[in-house]
């Protein structure tokens, strides 16, 4: 254990790592405070970067651009009403409403404080879970991964802000998108309409740059420019944050407990995390009344969960393959780049890379305090930079990259189709987390359902028997008919509630 | 882009059909009760299914109305944009762009391709040309620098190759 631990440490403290780590934390920083420029977005656009990275340096440029990211996004929300990134959506009013009452400093402050509490919850989470996890998952056989596989996607539709059934298809969406190509059990080409470009079938990263990058340049062209940053001389921002964190260490442990669990969940992440968890502090709290006038409590318990979602959204990611967010989707892309493929024997074999990630995790979490209140301070110079000059390098970036990820043009094209794809989806209420989930998880799905139906001989019964087959899949089917339950429940009900008010 | 429910559930089940179909048409793998046509046919009928559920509004109440933030009288409101009949048609841009750019990449060169991507996506964002033409002039050669020169990337030289 300490010999891994050393090795961790020798793997972690190259200058490349800690160069790379540094300026992807800068990176992140930026983006994320720059309104209408997602986490996902900033890490989809540094993948092209990861691939002239060695593996350990590659996986600190996505861990610390989107820790410092997600805690970015509040710097608008609080100045502006804006949220940077949607995972600060959810308290967006709060933190501006504290900043008109002259706070602006105390909210700021719970945002970077708050935020590296929760990323280091995250990581411990990742770091207690997933060990003993991964012991299980070795026995597991393809008939458990596919139920995990399948309940993976469920999750991803049941947590959709958005109705299951447009979730699912966007599911179903994603999954024919992985059909394409000759990687399939026949090894026949499938569904490539003759094009020798898609034989290789649609590569996820590409598709992911077109989903949350190219889509959001495209919503730029049809929203007005936000406004800019009024200039402003902030006081000490770490002042009172102990205080705070005594007052509501509750709330701060609850909010990372479920910003934990809603990372795990697959396809849930910060934006999710933060919504329950600032509806769950409204709801516990013991003075709700003051929400929504500049109270600091749902952003404590908030801040605490969105960044808690990071970390612990790679715990299904390395073990198993399964994104617990779309950041960890694409992680997963570089991982399987670098030869780290996701895997409970990751855990035995790559120990020490693990570790690296646990410590990485914790150091890019301890870097946000002094990196953020920096960035705090000049937020207003950068938010000068108008729309219209970051969107055309954000376009170039997205040209580039995907040329870069195979050094072929048809990336491009992909980049430009799945930017349209987004765009559609994102304005009917299809949600793209699921769509992407598929994509991702594509191909291990139907490896696991094929092989399986394979070795039990086209019958359906051995993927009951295992135990823990059968318990995974009594979940995978509940969480399928669990919509179906809510609307007939809802069907149902209106007549009862009629009788009860007639009586 | 709204379209109603009805459009985009009628497109899921023409397209969940082809699928099924163009999977059910695959070879089998000989000798094996299953092969690369089962996958396809099961996500297909999938997708058709809930391209019907969709067009009969079932799970249309579970969809929540975005939040929009009301704005506050601190905020003036932003004046409302023209709306032409063409302005929808501005969201296609930048996949434009990117085709453009894959059509002239080779030709022209990466300076100069990109050079008028930049210049048109940032007009086309409402900046003056005082802001557009020096960052179209160079933005291309920052990008290049790092893509091209540090990180190896063979970005095509075209008729403007860099002066590194």
């Amino acid at each position: 254990m300490l010999k891994t631990l050393i090795e961790a440490f020798a793997l972690i403290s190259t200058w490349e790592v800690i160069i790379a780590m540094f300026a992807a934390s800068v990176y992140g920083l930026v983006i994320g405070s720059l309104p209408g420029l997602s986490a996902t977005m900033a890490t989809a656009l540094l993948v092209p970067v990861t691939f002239y990275l060695s593996p350990i340096a590659a996986i600190a440029t996505i861990v610390a651009a989107s820790s410092m990211a997600i805690f970015s996004g509040d710097i608008p929300g609080a100045l502006l009403r804006i949220p940077g990134t949607p995972a600060s959506a959810a308290y967006a009013d709060e933190a501006y409403a504290m900043t008109r009452k002259g706070q602006a400093e105390l909210a700021l402050g719970a945002g970077v404080w708050f935020s590296a509490v929760g990323g280091i919850a995250g990581v411990l989470s990742l770091m207690i879970l997933a060990p003993p996890l991964a012991e299980i998952a070795l026995s597991f056989s393809t008939f458990e991964y596919f139920w995990l596989a399948l309940l993976g996607l469920m999750c991803a539709t049941l947590v959709a802000r958005s109705s299951p059934v447009k979730a699912i298809a966007g599911m179903f969406l994603g999954l024919l998108v992985s059909c394409v190509g000759i990687e399939n059990p026949g090894g026949v080409p499938r569904f490539t309409f003759g094009l020798t470009d898609l034989f290789g079938g649609i590569e996820p990263i590409p598709a992911l740059v077109g989903v949350f990058a190219v889509a959001q340049v495209m919503r730029a062209m049809l929203t007005p420019e936000p406004p800019p940053l009024p200039r402003r001389k902030f006081g000490s921002i770490m002042a009172g944050q102990w205080k705070l964190t005594k007052k509501y260490h509750w709330q701060m442990t609850r909010g990372n407990i479920v910003g934990i669990i809603i990372g795990v969940l697959p396809g849930a992440g910060a934006d999710m995390a933060a919504w329950v968890s600032y509806a769950m502090s409204k709801r516990f709290s013991k003075e709700p009344e003051k929400f929504g006038t500049g109270h600091v409590e749902g952003l404590v318990e908030a801040g605490a969960s969105n960044n808690a979602s990071i970390a612990s959204g790679w715990v299904p990611s390395l073990l198993f393959g399964i994104p617990g967010d779309t950041i960890a989707a694409i992680a997963i892309g570089v991982l399987y780049m670098k030869g780290l493929n996701p895997g409970p024997t990751l855990f035995t074999e790559k120990a020490s890379s693990m570790y690296a990630i646990y410590l990485m995790f914790i150091i890019a979490n301890i870097m946000m305090i002094p990196l953020g209140i920096a960035m705090i301070r000049i937020a207003a110079y950068i938010l000068l930079a108008p729309r219209s000059a970051i969107m055309p390098v954000i376009m170039l970036c997205c040209a580039v990259g995907s040329f870069a990820i195979g050094n072929n043009m048809f990336g491009v094209v992909t980049v430009a189709a799945f930017g349209v794809i987004g765009y559609v989806m994102e304005a009917n209420g299809y949600p793209v987390a699921a769509m992407v989930l598929g994509i991702v998880m594509g191909t291990m799905v139907e490896q696991a359902f094929v092989t399986s139906l394979i070795k039990s001989d086209g019958s359906i019964l051995p993927f009951f028997e295992r135990p823990v087959a059968a318990i995974l899949a009594a979940m995978a089917i509940g969480a399928l008919l669990w919509p179906v339950m809510v609307w007939v429940w809802r069907k149902v009900k209106p007549p009862q509630a009629a009788a009860a008010t007639s009586r | 882009m709204r379209l109603p429910d009805s459009v985009t559930g009628s497109f899921l089940v023409v397209l969940g059909a082809a699928a099924a179909y163009g999977g059910w048409l695959l070879p089998p793998v000989p000798g094996q009760p299953v092969g690369p046509n089962v996958f396809p046919l099961v996500i297909g009928s999938g997708l058709a299914l809930c391209g019907l559920a969709i067009v009969f509004g079932i799970g249309h109440s579970f969809e929540e109305e975005e939040e929009l933030i009301p704005l506050e009288d601190g905020q003036a409101a932003a004046a409302p944009p023209p709306q032409g009949k063409l302005y929808g048609l501005r969201a296609l841009l930048p996949p434009a762009l990117l085709l453009f750019y894959v059509l002239a990449a080779d030709r022209l060169g990466f300076i100069i391709t990109a050079a008028i991507m930049v210049y048109v996506t940032s007009t086309a964002l409402g900046a003056k040309w005082k802001l557009a033409l020096p960052l179209a002039a160079l933005s291309p050669f920052a990008i290049h620098l790092i893509f091209g020169k540090l990180l190896r990337v063979p970005l095509p030289a075209g008729l403007l190759p860099t002066p590194w």
